[in-house]
């Protein structure tokens, strides 16, 4: 996809999550890890990291050197993204304890994505 | 998970579910339809005795989150059998299923085949999509009911 169809994406994802109350936290949790997905990719594809048609759909696909690459100019969003997709076996799939504050960690886990994403500029 | 925790997340995610719109919140709207519908299913799977109930999170085919004895409030991946499916289809289920859960699987995977193309794409989102997508959830829930109550489980 194109960076601006990742923006789109990205922005009616969230547009969603706003209708989310806080006790809809496993919707939270997986509108982070979508928008913050488009974001991510929109930033590797503004980057010049990756081609258009080469979108990453979970950070846990990633092999090593593809973390290593993406790491060196976009390592905050790539924490953030992981850090969103931890919580969803425990908080999504599971019933731990804690699932509201998860999804407001995931909500600010996703600003940062969109406000990394948003300042990417062409680089390789 | 238990039967009553997959029916008490169901219901919360049809609850936001209905407060969307179709059409102008699609991938959000898709995605409850999809992790909503695959509750169900592990609901009917645990109810039908096709699956594991215990309380372990799939983190990917074979691999769950369990409590670290060790360390109280921390998870650890083990290597267990099957409990909840991560999506239909993943893992496949290699045991026989009876034949309301075949058609729960079919149903979902009536949603699923949709998930990449509408949501991680660009594929327009027609009436068509919702509508099948809209049909394929009540099946699945509708079904869902039908094999709780005929197992007789009363843990909901």
């Amino acid at each position: 996809m194109s960076p601006e169809a990742h923006r789109r994406k990205a922005e009616r994802i969230e547009r969603s999550l706003a209708k989310c109350a806080r006790k809809d936290y496993e919707a939270v949790i997986e509108a982070a890890m979508l928008a913050g997905s488009h974001w991510f990719n929109m930033a590797l594809h503004v980057f010049g990291l990756t081609a258009e048609d080469d979108d990453v759909v979970h950070t846990y696909f990633l092999t090593g050197n593809q973390s290593q690459r993406y790491g060196i100019l976009a390592g905050d969003m790539l924490a953030a993204l992981d850090a969103i997709e931890q919580l969803r076996p425990l908080y999504v799939r599971g019933n731990a304890p804690g699932g509201e504050a998860a999804g407001r960690r995931a909500f600010e886990l996703l600003a940062r994505i969109r406000e990394s994403a948003r300042a990417a500029k062409p680089a390789v | 998970m238990k039967v009553s925790t997959h029916l008490e997340k169901v219901e919360r995610l049809d609850a936001l579910r209905r407060r969307l719109d179709p059409f102008g919140d699609f991938e959000l709207w898709f995605w409850i339809t999809m992790i909503a519908g695959t509750n169900a299913v592990n609901a009917a799977l645990h109810a039908a005795g096709v699956t594991d109930d215990s309380e372990r999170f799939p983190t990917q085919p074979g691999v769950y989150l369990v409590p670290d004895k060790e360390k109280p409030g921390e998870w650890r991946p083990t290597l267990a059998s099957l409990g909840d499916v991560l999506h239909v289809g993943r893992p496949r289920i290699e045991a026989p299923l009876p034949p309301m859960l075949v058609a729960m699987c079919a149903a979902m995977e009536v949603i699923e085949a949709n998930r990449d193309p509408c949501v991680r794409a660009e594929r327009r989102i027609t009436e068509e999509i919702v509508d099948a997508c809209d049909d394929a959830y009540s099946r699945c829930l509708t079904l869902m009911r039908e094999v709780l109550t005929e197992s007789g489980d009363t843990d909901r």
